[in-house]
């Protein structure tokens, strides 16, 4: 960092001295001593400049020299550094010498001083050293400002790992100032009463901006810092290479390495210093470099790559011959000449690299990503290649790529160039299968053929040519032409014989044809379908080898069974053949696959030969019968499930699962405990035929209850677990109960209905409202004993002129009576109440003077009076209060059965008009009947009058 | 003078909320010890830039000359100094734009508030003082250390003065109501 070089100062025009004044010198020591010694300060580096020069010397004398050079420390005594520089002094001469300091210059003085010695063959014997120079000093710290703390040194910029020498300088003795580097406690050691050292070894990288170091004054609070910027170790340059792509530049590269990861300050610098010619060129890019060569052919080259930056220099070397470092550029204008079916001649064009060389050419020709053709030719300026042995109708891609010829070094890039060799016929027939159908006489022949592959097409593929040969009739020909890139054609033929030929086309040629036999009869003899067993590879189908007359075999199945187009597949095997794998990415799991294998005969006509079917793999039954319960007796029923699609599972299935479920703990004869995958517990039948579809549940208990669910298996499992049908067993005796009681429940019913329908005449028969005295026994009673004059009396030879009336209140049961008057001067002349259904307390009032011996007879007073004659007459007693006061109590006759106190009697006259009185309050309050009370007619009145319904008025108190 | 008052006041209540993120700001990008929690160094000061405390009777006693003319002398080198320190960073920090952006607006902000104060001295009939270099020729031979440290005093007086230029203009609000 510091500067050591020697500066000559400017030579003067000097007359020469004569030698003689050389040789007194040699006879005498002269006094060469260093002087004007002067010292100055690079405060940035810390590095002390000296310069003096060497007086006494003769004009062009050169010399030999050692100068001793020591530095002393805070004082003249310390010296720290002592070193001797040995250079050759010349007339008139400053000499520099450089040193620099690890203690920053402003921590402490320093003192400089010298002497020298001669060290020269001209000067003999014996050497010694001169005088000392005097101490010159060196105090930076005079030239500091006023601040009262200072820390050093400022900015410096070191290596990461490298050792620092950090001080700080007071301008007080109070020691109470702490230093820190990023926050961590520094220690050091006191230099003089106001400076302190600390060093600081193997400095960290900390981050991009630097290092913070400082120091903080307690008193005042003063902080002086100063900033470390740690680089990184500047790294020697890595893979140093040079080349040459036309002899005339020359282009060295090399990697920087890893980046000193500072921000700011060190830019790195690269020079090429090539040591033969002494040649230097600096380099503007930080990773390549660019030589021209000389035109002088110089061969060989020494080349010193040096990167340095304000830390660090590193060097790199690299010596080679020019010719041995030839990287020829591509080659161009790649062109295919003379492209045949099999054959192209490729001819390219390189860049020259200078004269007469030869270059070393690799071509190469790829087919679908693979190199197929690798050849080397040497080339002087125009290359060519003759590509032989290729495909027709492919597309190639060829590339090539040259390095120098003489001397290897590095292949060019590649050129690349595709082309497409020519058409030819199609080589293979097409593989053709066929599918007959009679319809209406016809014969519906389809036809369906693979497109050939890439090697057999030779070309693309333009119409495939069918042509119908007739067998059986006169030969005719029929030519059909089918554009690709159809892969089948349908013809509808009168009859079936007929011999097929189908030739593929492209615009060079036909194909060899493909024949194919459609017969009358196609042979559809009944075979026998067997079960195969599929992978996941495909299906391994074997069939029983045919003892001759077999030209091949053709293995035909749909690969979608289930839709009507089937998508036909078909596999045509050679006569020696009897196994084959079918196998294809579309078998889909769970799908039933239906293989029919053909043999075709030498006349080429094909005949079914085994049919195969099976499962690319088996999987669960998808779904469950929907069964149907019959039979149901108290101890048995019957499932069937005829409608199960057994064939459309997917799998065989093998047989199938009753799962039954009842409050039973054990499980009937024939079945077996079973937990189902929701863990409840069952019994399980097994039913291992898969023909069966109808199953009888036996032994079980009348009226129980039971739940069954039927499930088909496969070799894989069951099928999905569903709902369980639910069935209760009958009672043993319910028949027997149900065929008594339901006539009895039906005659009780009708009866009931008879009963309802005559009520009215069972009424008049059996309990009549009036009943006819004619009628009664009590007459025949009276005319057998007593009087025989007694004769009832007709109610027409009466003359009625008077009532009685018997009142019984009760008055209690309802509140709406309440409102009545308490005692009031109604006259209640009602029937018995219902509680006294029978000859109760009834009252009779009856004119005696009409008929005593009615009286006599008591032929009233026990005569249920019916309820529904009560409102009738309600209403025909009603009158006004003062009618019935008028009446006197002398027309009363009080009978013994009725309570005294209970009862008002008055006499309304039956004259009296039924209007008259408060009949207002007749309908809104009708009087509960409460007591019996009959009224007989005095006088004889027509029944139409008397009678209870003539009057409609009463009614309504009725309702 | 109401209006540029209420102009002024605005800004520099708007300045005052990014007062203390500029500090943040600051000091986290510089290393210990300023990005140390809690730092805080007030006898760092700059002779070149005015210190915003004064004693509550004397600012209380200036008058409109004198308290416009104090901020207006602030501001002006604040706006200076930012600009100092912003160019520090750019070399110290290269790679922080957030810091430089926040530098940049609050010299901008800075500047602002120069003007509105210019509008309400010449509303009030005063003298605009000149616009003078408060920075001189000390600028440039700093350490790095030191332009930290120098950053931090003005991003620091920029908040200090920002606060004391609320209070002076709203007490020139209250002063002349419009």
């Amino acid at each position: 960092i510091c500067d050591y070089s020697v500066v000559p100062l400017s030579s003067f025009a000097v007359c020469i001295k004569c030698l003689g004044f050389d040789l007194s010198v040699f006879s005498e020591p002269l006094p060469l001593a260093p002087e004007s010694l002067e010292v100055s300060v690079n405060s940035t580096h810390q590095c002390l400049h000296l310069q003096w020069s060497v007086h006494n010397l003769t004009y062009h004398q050169e010399l030999k020299m050692v100068f001793q050079i020591e530095i002393s420390r805070i004082k003249t005594s310390n010296v720290i550094w002592v070193e001797n520089y040995s250079t050759t002094v010349k007339w008139n001469q400053v000499l520099r010498w450089s040193w620099e300091s690890k203690l920053p210059l402003e921590c402490a003085k320093h003192f400089v001083r010298m002497r020298s010695v001669v060290d020269d063959a001209q000067i003999p014997e014996p050497k010694f050293w001169g005088d000392w120079t005097s101490w010159e000093e060196v105090d930076v710290r005079r030239s500091l400002g006023p601040d009262p703390l200072f820390v050093f040194p400022k900015d410096k910029l070191v290596e990461e790992g490298s050792n620092v020498t950090v001080c700080y300088v007071s301008r007080s003795h109070q020691n109470n100032i702490s230093c820190y580097l990023e926050g961590i406690l520094m220690h050091g050691e006191q230099l003089d009463p106001n400076v302190r050292v600390f060093h600081v070894n193997n400095v960290p990288f900390i981050r991009e901006t630097g290092t913070n170091i400082y120091c903080k004054m307690h008193q005042g609070d003063v902080i002086k810092g100063i900033i470390l910027f740690v680089s990184k170790v500047f790294e020697e340059p890595k893979d140093f290479s040079c080349e040459t792509r036309d002899l005339k530049t020359l282009n060295c590269t090399w990697d920087p390495g890893n980046d000193t990861g500072l921000l700011t300050q060190l830019t790195p610098s690269y020079t090429l210093l090539e040591s033969f010619s002494g040649k230097k060129a600096i380099c503007t890019h930080k990773t390549w470099c660019n030589w021209q060569v000389a035109p002088d052919s110089q061969e060989m080259y020494n080349f010193t790559l040096t990167a340095g930056n304000d830390l660090r220099k590193r060097s790199v070397h690299l010596l080679f011959n020019l010719t041995h470092r030839v990287h020829p550029l591509a080659p161009f204008n790649v062109v295919f000449k003379n492209v045949s079916t099999t054959n192209a001649t490729m001819a390219w064009r390189i860049h020259s690299v200078g004269n007469y060389s030869t270059l070393l050419c690799q071509v190469e020709v790829c087919g679908e990503g693979k190199v197929i053709q690798k050849q080397n030719v040497s080339v002087k300026v125009n290359g060519e290649h003759l590509v032989k042995n290729l495909e027709p109708y492919t597309e190639y891609a060829a590339q090539v790529r040259c390095a120098y010829a003489s001397h290897f070094w590095r292949w060019s890039e590649w050129t690349r160039h595709n082309f497409t060799t020519a058409e030819a016929a199609p080589s293979e027939a097409p593989d053709v299968w066929r599918n007959v159908k009679s319809m209406q006489g016809h014969c519906v022949v389809t036809l369906f053929w693979k497109p050939l592959s890439k090697l057999q097409a030779n070309g693309k593929i333009l119409f495939y040519n069918v042509v119908l040969e007739h067998l059986d009739g006169p030969s005719t020909l029929k030519l059909l032409s089918i554009p690709a890139p159809a892969n089948g054609t349908e013809l509808i033929l009168d009859q079936c014989s007929y011999e097929i030929h189908v030739t593929a086309n492209n615009s060079v040629g036909s194909s060899p044809a493909s024949v194919i036999m459609v017969s009358r009869d196609p042979g559809s003899k009944d075979v026998g379908e067997e079960r195969v067993k599929g992978t996941k590879r495909g299906f391994a189908l074997s069939w029983k080898p045919q003892p001759r007359g077999v030209t091949g075999y053709v293995v035909e199945w749909c690969q979608c069974p289930g839709d009507p187009l089937c998508d036909l597949r078909w596999k045509s095997l050679g006569p020696n053949a009897t196994s084959t794998l079918v196998s294809s990415d579309a078998f889909t799991p769970g799908v039933r696959y239906n293989f029919r294998i053909y043999a075709i005969s030498t006349e080429r006509i094909p005949y079914l030969l085994e049919r195969k079917t099976g499962y690319s793999q088996e999987l669960a039954p998808s779904d469950n019968p929907q069964v149907l319960t019959s039979n149901l007796t108290a101890s048995s029923f019957t499932l069937s499930w005829k409608d199960y699609p057994a064939e459309s599972q997917p799998g065989f299935v093998q047989g199938y699962s009753l799962y039954l479920k009842s409050k039973a703990p054990q499980c009937l004869p024939g079945s077996e405990k079973a937990v189902l995958p929701d863990n409840s517990v069952c019994c399980k039948y097994k039913i291992d035929n898969p023909k069966q579809k109808t199953f009888v549940v036996e032994n079980l208990q009348p009226a129980s209850f039971y739940e069954f669910f039927l499930t088909p298996y496969t070799s894989v499992g069951e099928g999905p677990l569903g709902a369980f049908t639910k069935v209760t067993t009958p009672d043993e005796y319910s028949h027997i109960l149900i065929r008594i009681l339901l006539p009895m429940i039906f005659s009780i019913l009708l009866i009931m209905i008879l009963c309802y329908l005559k009520s009215q005449w069972m009424k008049e028969k059996c309990y009549p409202d009036i009943p006819d005295p004619y009628k009664s026994s009590v007459l025949s009673l009276i005319k057998s004993k007593e009087n025989p004059r007694l004769t009832i009396m007709n109610v027409k030879d009466c003359v009625p002129d008077a009532i009685e009336v018997v009142n019984k209140q009760e008055g209690t049961r309802k509140s709406l009576t309440d409102t009545e008057p308490a005692k009031h001067s109604y006259l209640y002349v009602l029937p018995t109440e219902k509680r006294y259904p029978g000859p109760g307390p009834c009252i009779c009032f009856e004119n005696f003077t009409y008929n005593q011996a009615a009286l006599d007879s008591a032929a009233c007073g026990h005569v249920p009076a019916p309820s529904e004659a009560q409102p009738n007459q309600l209403g025909l007693v009603t009158s006004s209060e003062h009618v019935l006061k008028a009446l006197g109590k002398n027309y009363v006759n009080s009978l013994g059965e009725i309570p005294a106190g209970e009862t008002n009697l008055n006499y309304v006259s039956q004259l009296a008009s039924p209007l008259c009185g408060d009949q207002s309050s007749l309908p809104t309050n009708p009087p509960e009947p409460v007591l019996c009370s009959e009224y007989k007619m005095q006088m004889a009145i027509p029944v139409g009058l008397a009678s209870p319904p003539s009057i409609p008025l009463l009614e309504e108190g009725e309702h | 003078p109401a209006e540029p008052i209420s102009q002024a006041y605005s800004l520099a209540l708007y300045m005052q909320k990014n007062t203390s993120t500029l500090l943040q700001t600051y000091l986290q990008y510089q290393g210990s010890p300023f990005s140390d929690p809690g730092f805080s160094a007030p006898e760092l000061q700059l002779s070149s830039l005015p210190p915003a405390t004064v004693s509550f009777k004397t600012w209380h006693a200036l008058d409109d000359g004198e308290r416009l003319g104090h901020a207006q002398g602030a501001f002006l080198a604040l706006t200076q100094h930012l600009q100092l320190v912003g160019d520090d960073q750019r070399d110290l920090n290269p790679g922080s734009p957030i810091l430089l952006a926040q530098l940049g607006a609050a010299r901008l902000r800075a500047q602002g508030l120069l003007g509105n104060m210019a509008a309400i001295m010449t509303a009030l009939g005063l003298p605009i003082p000149p616009e003078e270099d408060t920075l001189g020729v000390v600028a440039f031979g700093a350490s790095a250390f030191e332009r930290k440290c120098r950053g931090y005093v003005v991003t620091r007086e920029y908040g200090h003065w920002t606060d004391r230029a609320v209070r002076d203009l709203s007490l020139l609000k209250a002063k002349y109501p419009g």
